[in-house]
């Protein structure tokens, strides 16, 4: 193939007709990778057939009941044993005795021991699908917890307000009450520099007039001259004298 | 027709055709294969929780490296079991009684695991030929015996399965002729000799699944010494 012609050969190769019939379908898919047919199959029966004697299928008596009726496939496997037996078409010989005892010991192991290998199968898909379904019901639990955890959120949202409008009011006081300490705390402040002011003042007119007494008496102790401090002493020793007149009149 | 007692070991062939081969593939098909539901029927489910607790129970004591041998010890097994099994039932033939098939099936493997062994870590290998804590003047003698010992493995795998195997059908085939032979005589002895029977048909049955296993088990013991 030269190179101008391989750009045009898939459009071409498209354009021819298909390389088989419309209705060979099952034969141009690819081994094993896609659905055999893509219409929804009719689901799998989940028990076998129903049989009898564990051999022969039901089916078999159903065949038979129209022309026999119920006995009819029982009297055929007689004869046919009979006619086996004795035409020694079978022979009788050590094999027989050893199948009459394999096969007691099967029929017995499976009448015994069925049903509870049956269960134990049965519990075995069991288990699978249990376990299945707890992840899928587990999911559920959490997705449905998550959504009532939302819509307590959501509830907890809309009370949101009344929780602002406390914290305002929280705020509020808080900022009430620090202005109070505040105001007091200036006004004990000032009252403590207008008491300092007043104690001033006291303590100044105090000091002036303790100053004006001492300097008073300290004039008046000055100017009392010696004569008059004779006379004084002279009037207080007649004083005295008339006062014990009196007392010793007294006692 | 008047059988003898080694019918049951011949070969079978039907007018000309030779079925040996049919008798050794066919148990297999017995066994289902896993579909692709999800939830299976009750046969699947047994089946395959059977394979899976005898697998893990047996590749359990190997390293990760023996794991690939997993798929041949399973199937080997299941094989063997299925061949044993039905070997139990009337006018069967059983292809393990016959030692070619047993030595076919053990030589091959035994020989794959020594040479992994001689391969990957020879040292090793050759170690296990002289166990711990040998007194120094029996080395030579026990390196002898224990080369003996490993180069008669296959013979004893196959002679072992062989034995069992042909021993439990002969002797099934004996008795039972002893208790026709003995029913128009002695109707009570045959009696007693048929409960022998059943005793022993319960044995074989046990030997026939006790044979698969320690057939496979063996194989994963000399696997695990030379992995």
């Amino acid at each position: 193939l030269s190179a101008p012609l391989l750009p045009s050969a898939p459009a071409a190769l498209r354009s021819l007709p298909p390389p088989v019939a419309a209705g060979v379908l099952h034969t141009t898919r690819q081994l094993h990778t896609t659905q055999q047919c893509l219409a929804p199959l009719p689901p799998l029966p989940e028990k076998g057939g129903e049989v009898r004697y564990g051999l022969i299928p039901e089916e078999f008596f159903q065949f038979l009941y129209p022309k026999t009726g119920v006995t009819g496939p029982y009297m055929l496997g007689t004869g046919l044993l009979l006619y086996l037996l004795s035409k020694e078409i079978y022979v009788v010989n050590h094999e027989t005795v050893a199948a009459v005892c394999i096969l007691s010991v099967i029929i017995y192991g499976v009448k015994k021991y069925g049903s509870a290998v049956a269960a134990f199968a049965d519990k075995l898909n069991e288990e699978k699908v249990a376990t299945a379904l707890a992840v899928k019901n587990e999911a559920i639990k959490s997705l449905e917890t998550a959504i009532e955890e939302e819509k307590k959120e959501q509830w907890r949202v809309e009370g949101c307000s009344y929780l602002f409008d406390a914290k305002r009011n929280n705020v509020a006081m808080l900022l009430e009450t620090n202005y109070r300490e505040r105001l007091l705390t200036v006004y004990n402040e000032v009252k403590k520099r207008l008491d300092y002011q007043v104690a001033m003042q006291n303590l100044k007119r105090q000091k002036e007039q303790d100053h004006m007494i001492q300097w008073v008496e300290k004039s008046v102790v000055q100017s009392i001259t010696p004569q008059q401090q004779k006379e004084s002493i002279a009037k207080c020793i007649l004083d005295l004298k008339a006062l014990s007149k009196s007392a010793q009149a007294a006692v | 027709m008047n059988l003898s007692f080694f019918d049951q070991f011949m070969s079978p062939c039907f007018m000309g055709i030779p079925l040996t081969l049919l008798s050794m593939l066919l148990p297999t098909l017995l066994i289902p294969a896993p579909n692709n539901r999800w939830v299976s029927n009750r046969l699947s489910a047994i089946q395959l929780w059977f394979l899976n607790t005898t697998t893990k129970q047996l590749m359990s004591p190997l390293n990760k490296k023996a794991h690939k041998w997993a798929l041949i010890l399973t199937s080997l097994m299941m094989m063997l079991l299925a061949i044993n099994l039905l070997g139990l039932l009337p006018y069967t033939f059983t292809p393990t009684t016959q030692l070619s098939m047993n030595m076919a099936l053990a030589f091959p493997l035994w020989l794959a695991t020594l040479l992994t062994g001689l391969r990957n870590q020879p040292s090793i290998s050759l170690g296990h030929l002289l166990p711990e804590g040998t007194p120094t003047l029996l080395i030579p003698a026990l390196i002898l015996i224990e080369t003996t010992s490993l180069l008669i493995r296959p013979l004893a795998l196959g002679v072992r399965l062989t034995a069992n195997l042909t021993a439990g059908h002969l002797l099934i085939q004996l008795i039972s002729t002893a208790t026709m032979a003995l029913l128009p005589i002695m109707p009570v002895v045959s009696a007693l000799t048929a409960t022998i029977l059943f005793l022993l048909t319960i044995l074989e049955i046990a030997v026939a699944m006790i044979q698969a296993y320690v057939f496979v088990l063996l194989l994963s013991l000399y696997l695990q010494e030379n992995i």
